[in-house]
């Protein structure tokens, strides 16, 4: 491999943290989403259940939407990850799709359905924890790398099993509990505080905050013992950077708890965003250079061409526009609703 | 030659791709006749717009589900099942598919939440310009994946470098030679699709004799623009076969089953075969049914110009003739009669057969239009299973071979995948179907109030009630 100009090495380094922004934003936006629909496995009345589908009818596609965005990214910005990482995440991500499959026609579909709805339902809610659980799981998979052929263009040397450990097992029901809190907190933001959904959110809410509490200790902790470059980096001469990191979310925690038991909603959903903004940062900065740790860097695996020039010309600029209109999307679907608000009002 | 799990990986990609395929052309062509008939409603503040306009929002809509569920998959396959490739080709084919995604993907997500469910929740102009923001971005994403899929068919403007493909001039690998020709072809067929279909839609109303003022209208505006579409696909489709005849040989003489340049006597081989049977490993068709100088005047426009036949290719370079023979004419024939459908619609327009008194005597003509709303959907099948079995054993074409490009996967695991995503996509596609058919059965609302978003219509004069109100509300802005 060529080493890269300095004009390409920065541009690498904006477009990981592009990257990572669309990652983010998919786990902020969709990760409410998908654990909207992993509590409505929980919800006997299917009234209720529509109404969660139709709390999210006029967002989810774009929400989703980040994580086509962040695809694209990998495959324009380090295709030598992409073509290699994908290849190695073979059986992950085929159940994460077949599970996006699966969500997206269950919320179209169901609308129309007479006798079906049930099914829909169920199909709605088992996607949703499958997508997250399985995203997880190829999360946990890429912490720990993965092995490489040599020669000009490496790719990805071993078998379609690799990807399994306890580690990224837990990762997957780390990732379930994270989405089921912010599901949770999300059904709050959206429905009338009079509704019996409401309620049922904010029991949800103390049990699920409590949960995430222990696994993202738990996360901690093996990250620690099983990944030595995160050790290394945590322990290394900036540790005090990385306890003030803790204490920042520690803080936002904490806040958001404070906002959940005031009923303050929309308070508490932006605490929960600044915390795992904060989390994934950090998990970004624990991995620096690494883009897979111990497999690509962030300049190993970098669009070798001058392609990243023409990239980030014909690109950059489209990022914050999609924010922006993103975000007009979820202003003009702001309203609280309640189980009445049937998904067929288009 | 038959690797097995090469084989496989190329099936799951064949299928994925082929399952695919079946949604975004309708969304593309729908999009603008959507945007067409909310503009006239805007105009003309005619009810029947309107009406339109909603009802088929809602076929859209389920139709845009299944695109975007099948869809997704496509972006990981690259990855996954032609790992060495997406890496190799990355520098081109990564940065034009992030383009698809950022400038066209994420854009027609973001309006088309506005599109479906912002009626009544923002003003009609701010909804006619979410409409038209869809339209756009459909298209756009169209004319990025076409790109990329040309590129792979002619790819100029690249050098080959430590085993990847850098480019070195970026506007020869977009515009090139196959993309100008292509688009067009992809883009009007999914024009043409739209068409025919919301044609059989309305067909299938005035069967029954229901809404007759609404769809007639809506009926004769599809065919008589189908009268200039399916000749123009017709072109274009030509103008596309001679840029693959002078730079992909062996593509085309796939195409037509042409194995031998010259006659056995030294003369040039200009017979175009109507049907053969090609034979791979003998080089030769078995049996066939030739016309002289039609293949030249086909791809040369002259009656003895040289057509390059595969006996110039190595054996191993030589694409598989079966498929892309037979598939190549199901697309053309469709395309003519398409043509003629649409001829016959104008035809009977003429002679005023289709007015609002007598379309629904024309019984056998709206059950023709209802079965060749099928039609399309196989032609573009068949245009995709010519254009990259025709590619064959290239993934880029004369750069790198389909089996340098794959993933390595075992038997198993290529198995697994192909079973899942059958299962799945399938399920997907008689789901889309048997909606369709419910919202079509329903038929459309008539009864629900017209939306007033945000706006009223300007200097809308508002009947006193009683005496207390003013009788004239100026309109806000």
């Amino acid at each position: 491999m060529d080493a890269l100009t300095p004009i390409q090495q920065e541009l690498s380094f904006i477009w990981w943290i592009a990257l990572g922004l669309s990652f983010m934003l998919y786990i902020i936006l969709d990760g409410s989403d998908l654990g909207a629909g992993i509590f409505s496995l929980f919800v006997r009345d299917e009234d209720e259940r529509g109404a969660i589908m139709a709390a999210m009818a006029g967002t989810w596609d774009a929400n989703e939407t980040w994580l086509v965005v962040a695809g694209g990214i990998i495959f324009g910005s380090f295709p030598l990850v992409y073509g290699s990482a994908f290849h190695y995440l073979m059986l992950p991500l085929m159940l994460t799709l077949l599970s996006i499959i699966l969500r997206a026609v269950a919320l179209e579909f169901r609308v129309h359905s007479d006798f079906s709805k049930r099914f829909w339902d169920w199909c709605f809610g088992i996607a949703s924890l499958t997508v997250t659980f399985f995203a997880g799981m190829g999360l946990g998979g890429l912490l720990q790398g993965f092995p490489l052929t040599a020669g000009p263009v490496p790719t990805y040397a071993g078998g379609a099993l690799n990807f399994f450990s306890l580690f990224s097992l837990w990762i997957g029901v780390a990732a379930v509990i994270a989405a089921a809190l912010a599901g949770g907190i999300f059904l709050r933001v959206r429905f009338e505080r009079h509704t019996e959904l409401y309620h049922a959110a904010q029991k949800w809410v103390d049990v699920m905050f409590y949960l995430a509490l222990a696994a993202v200790l738990i996360t901690l902790v093996w990250s620690y013992f099983k990944l030595p470059w995160a050790s290394a980096k945590w322990t290394g001469p900036h540790w005090w950077a990385w306890w003030l990191l803790g204490a920042a979310v520690v803080f936002c925690a904490v806040r958001m708890r404070m906002a959940s038991i005031k009923q303050h909603d929309m308070s508490a959903m932006l605490w929960l965003s600044a915390t795992i903004i904060i989390m994934w940062g950090g998990m970004m900065a624990t991995m620096y250079p690494w883009l897979v740790p111990d497999t690509w860097t962030i300049y190993s695996g970098a669009n070798p061409s001058n392609s990243l020039v023409a990239f980030t010309l014909a690109v950059g600029g489209f990022i914050p526009v999609m924010i922006m209109y993103n975000w007009y999307q979820i202003w003009v679907f702001r309203g609280r609703i309640t189980k009445l608000a049937a998904y067929e009002h288009h | 030659m038959l690797d097995s799990a090469l084989f496989l990986t190329r099936l799951d990609f064949a299928w994925i791709t082929t399952m695919h395929i079946l949604y975004p052309p309708l969304t593309i062509g729908l999009s603008l006749l959507l945007f067409f008939s909310e503009w006239r409603w805007l105009r003309t503040d005619d009810e029947h717009w309107y009406r339109l306009t909603r009802f088929f929002e809602k076929l859209f809509i389920l139709n845009f589900g299944a695109g975007v569920a099948t869809g997704v998959t496509m972006e990981m396959a690259f990855g996954i099942l032609f790992g060495p490739f997406s890496q190799a080709a990355g520098p081109f084919m990564g940065n034009i598919l992030g383009y698809e995604t950022i400038t066209a993907f994420m854009y027609e997500a973001g309006f088309i939440g506005l599109m479906i469910f912002g009626w009544g929740k923002i003003g009609k102009k701010m909804h006619l310009f979410a409409t038209f923001n869809v339209m756009i971005s459909s298209s756009l994403s169209a004319l990025w994946i076409l790109d990329a899929n040309s590129w792979m068919q002619t790819p100029t403007g690249v050098y080959v470098h430590n085993g990847t493909f850098m480019v070195n001039d970026w506007f020869s690998a977009i515009l090139n030679p196959d993309f100008l020709r292509a688009f067009p072809h992809m883009w009007v067929a999914a024009l043409e699709l739209a068409l025919f279909y919301v044609a059989a839609v309305c067909a299938w109303y005035l069967l029954k004799g229901q809404h007759v003022k609404m769809f007639q209208r809506a009926l004769l505006y599809s065919i008589l623009a189908a009268v200039i579409v399916a000749p123009l696909q017709i072109y274009i489709g030509d103008e596309l076969g001679r840029v693959v005849a002078e730079d992909q040989p062996a593509a085309l003489a796939a195409m037509e089953g042409h194995f031998n340049t010259y006659n056995p006597d030294g003369s040039v081989n200009t017979g175009w075969h109507i049907v053969a049977w090609p034979n791979d490993a003998a080089g030769k068709n078995d049996w066939a049914i030739t016309i002289p100088h039609v293949l030249s005047l086909l791809e040369t426009h002259t009656l003895d110009g040289k057509v390059i036949g595969l006996d110039q290719f190595k054996p191993a370079d030589r694409p598989p003739v079966l498929i892309p023979f037979y598939a190549f004419r199901v697309m053309v024939a469709i395309g003519f009669a398409l043509f003629l459908v649409a001829l016959w619609g104008a035809w009977l327009a003429v002679r005023g057969r289709l007015s609002i008194e007598r379309i629904v005597e024309q019984k056998w003509f709206l059950r023709t239009i209802i079965l060749s709303a099928f039609l399309p959907y196989l032609a573009i099948w068949t245009g995709w299973w010519t254009r990259e079995i025709a590619r064959q054993p290239w993934v880029v074409y004369g750069l790198m071979t389909t089996a340098e490009g794959a993933s390595k996967m075992s038997v198993t695991m290529a198995a697994v995948w192909f079973i899942g995503f059958m299962i799945f996509e399938i399920g997907v596609w008689l789901g889309t179907w048997y909606f369709f058919a419910k919202v079509i059965r329903k038929g459309p609302d008539m009864e629900s109030p017209i939306v007033q978003g945000g706006h009223e219509t300007l200097g809308t004069v508002h009947r006193a009630e009683d005496d207390t109100q003013p009788a004239y509300v100026r309109p806000t802005f």
